[in-house]
């Protein structure tokens, strides 16, 4: 021990004794390792905020919504002045039944009245949904400013309103103070804003949009205000659609029945609404599970792509050692006779390399995490530094200095004093 | 057990290079014998097997026949970790060209062999100090060899070559890349350190005007042992002799 911490530190003089050269020599392992560091945490990075995007929906859910079906061509051909009626979507009574189903804690339901949203006469590409009062617990939002629901606003049917982030830009004045209590008017409805709501990951609900899209009013509110259904005129053609709800989120009381639950509520589902595909499923974890292996490949292929450097930078350790060994012939003799073992002169030259790739090493994982913010910077993409990528990192330009550095070491180990001695 | 006095013997050492069919003796049996407190000093011209000799005294290459005795032990087939453990404890290398480290300071310089002996740090610390001021360099032990002059370079050497108290040193051409003035310096340190210390000195060299320093001279030509008398001695023996006869 007592011998290794005195190479550690002749090698450390040595290295000294030679700056730009070794500077040099460990360049090659210091963007291997940079390049491997920040691959990682690009790479690290882009599955967080791909993972994040997903676990925003919630992982102990299973997301059931309504969509349009697919139109058959025959019911395009009506006449044009005739009104078409379209009915589809989740019902009252799949809500009870799928609620009653083993491991679900919960339906949170979401309808979305289908009204256009106009400011002035421009149409807005926002949408006024009814929900359930638990869907704030739901989802990832959060109330920026004013209030949620109360109990009160669902009994009595209140016309009051909690509107997403994007609502309020869109529709107010970037100084606007008062948006809270202010009104505001849909349609003949006029509702009164209590509350403001923030997504940070903007959560996408299918078919719906975004929840900093939506101007959310009270469940009860919406089906006695809209009913279930909606008139819409597209030329001289009238169109009633009619659809209960418009996405339930089946809450699991456990992560461990997601698969099972989720295969019971699509059987159901197939079997009631016979062959209209007029349901849609979505399950988070599913998502995640999947979106996971292709970042996890995607890790390792990027990190093996800069490995590859390493190896060169290794090899190019390995090709100045080997021309060290040479060059100090004269020390090592001089070693040598001075009573030196071979396996003190294999240490000396194998701590030396191992020395010199490690600092790279360590300079390396400064450089990757300086790429990374540049990066970060320019192109605002997510870098994460993971401790275990920089104990991987240096481990592995350890490893590399042991790897290039034994066969050197050898050689210098098996220089032959006399040989030496006489050469000068 | 009383401690033998002959230090190094020689019987019979024969060494043979052979490269390809050609067979070249180099040293044809050589008998000598180095007595403890000696100072003794081979001398032969380039070509008389005095570098050959010098790699079999510093058991840095094997003798083809013979005994190399070292304090008694029969030292010419030793495995390879044997041999740079004697080596490290019983021979003091000092070369004509230093071969100091120019990494290291002069006090981690003359602690070398001392590391390879394990030598706990904090003696080596002391020791090299002890040594440092004993060649008269005690105020440079912070100092790098470049920042030496030759002379001080070997004086740093020798006390490199004493730091595990080694039975004898083993000097090649020592004043060989050194000025008339320095090298005399350096030869009055051997014979400070013979004198006063009774350490053992066996230095190999070409140059015949070092003969009147040692107490004993052993010629080598044409890899035998020359009993021929340089001119010198043999005028030294006779003012010897005149000196006792004027004595008595």
């Amino acid at each position: 021990m007592m011998l290794i911490r005195d190479l550690v530190g002749l090698s450390f003089r040595n290295l000294l004794l030679h700056k730009l050269r070794s500077l040099l020599t460990s360049l090659g392992v210091i963007f291997g390792v940079g390049s491997v560091i920040a691959m990682l945490a690009i790479s690290e990075g882009a599955k967080h905020s791909a993972l994040a995007q997903i676990e925003a929906m919630g992982i102990d859910k299973v997301i059931v919504f309504s969509r349009r079906p697919p139109i058959d061509g025959k019911s395009e051909s009506s006449s044009e002045n005739a009104s078409v009626m379209e009915r589809f979507g989740l019902t009252e009574q799949d809500r009870q039944h799928i609620s009653r189903m083993d491991n679900v804690e919960r339906i949170t339901a979401l309808f979305d009245t289908r009204n256009k949203i106009l400011k002035g006469l421009q149409r807005m590409d926002l949408k006024l949904v009814g929900c359930d009062r638990a869907f704030l617990n739901e989802t990832a939002a959060e109330i920026e400013d004013g209030r949620w629901f109360s109990k009160i606003d669902f009994d009595s049917n209140a016309q009051v309103c909690v509107i997403g982030m994007n609502v309020k830009r869109k529709l107010f004045t970037l100084g606007d103070t008062n948006v809270i209590g202010s009104n505001l008017r849909i349609g003949d409805h006029v509702f009164r804003i209590i509350g403001i709501l923030d997504n940070p990951y903007a959560t996408q609900l299918p078919e719906v949009g975004g929840q900093n899209d939506m101007i959310l009013i009270p469940m009860t509110t919406g089906k006695i205000l809209f009913k279930d259904y909606t008139f819409l005129r597209e030329g001289r053609q009238f169109k009633i659609t009619r659809v209960e709800y418009d996405i339930f989120l089946v809450k699991v009381n456990d992560t461990f029945f997601i698969d099972n639950t989720s295969k019971r509520i699509s059987g159901y589902l197939e079997k009631t609404h016979e062959a209209t595909k007029d349901w849609g499923m979505i399950v988070p974890l599913e998502l995640l599970r999947q979106r996971e292996r292709t970042q996890n490949i995607f890790t390792i292929v990027m990190g093996s792509i800069a490995g590859i450097s390493l190896v060169v930078g290794g090899i190019g350790i390995m090709n100045i050692m080997l021309a060290s060994v040479y060059e100090r012939r004269k020390e090592i003799g001089t070693r040598r006779a001075l009573g030196a073992q071979k396996s003190d002169i294999l240490l000396q030259f194998l701590i030396e390399t191992v020395f010199l790739t490690t600092s790279g090493g360590i300079t390396g994982i400064l450089v990757g995490v300086l790429i990374g913010k540049i990066i970060t910077n320019y192109s605002g993409m997510e870098t994460i530094y993971s401790w275990w990528s920089i104990i991987l990192a240096l481990a592995i330009s350890c490893i590399v200095g042991v790897i290039f550095g034994t066969y050197p070491a050898y050689q210098a180990a098996q220089q032959n004093p006399i040989n030496v001695l006489r050469s000068e | 057990m009383a401690e033998s006095q002959i230090i190094v013997q020689l019987k019979d050492i024969r060494k043979t290079y052979i490269t390809g069919d050609l067979q070249v003796p180099v040293l044809k049996g050589i008998n000598a014998q180095v007595e403890r407190g000696e100072f003794v000093g081979f001398i032969g011209t380039s070509g008389s097997g005095k570098s050959t000799l010098l790699n079999i005294l510093g058991m840095l290459d094997v003798p083809t026949s013979g005994e190399y005795l070292l304090e008694d032990v029969d030292v010419s087939r030793l495995s390879d970790v044997e041999q740079a453990t004697i080596r490290n404890r019983k021979i003091g290398f000092i070369f004509q060209s230093f071969n100091l480290f120019p990494a290291l300071t002069v006090e981690q310089n003359i602690e070398v062999p001392m590391l390879y002996a394990r030598v706990p740090g904090r003696v080596r610390t002391k020791r090299a100090l002890e040594l440092a001021k004993r060649v008269g360099l005690g105020h440079r032990l912070g100092h790098k060899p470049t920042q030496l002059s030759g002379g001080e370079c070997q004086r740093i050497a020798i006390a490199r070559a004493l730091s595990n108290s080694p039975a004898f040193i083993l000097a090649d051409e020592p004043t060989g890349n050194l000025d008339e003035k320095t090298s005399n310096e350096i030869m009055e340190l051997f014979h400070e350190l013979n004198r006063e210390q009774n350490v053992t000195i066996v230095m190999v060299t070409h140059n015949p005007a070092l003969g009147p320093h040692y107490d004993k001279i052993i010629r080598l030509r044409d890899g035998r042992i020359d009993d021929r008398l340089f001119e010198w001695e043999i005028a030294r023996q006779q003012q010897l002799q005149q000196q006792q006869e004027a004595a008595q």
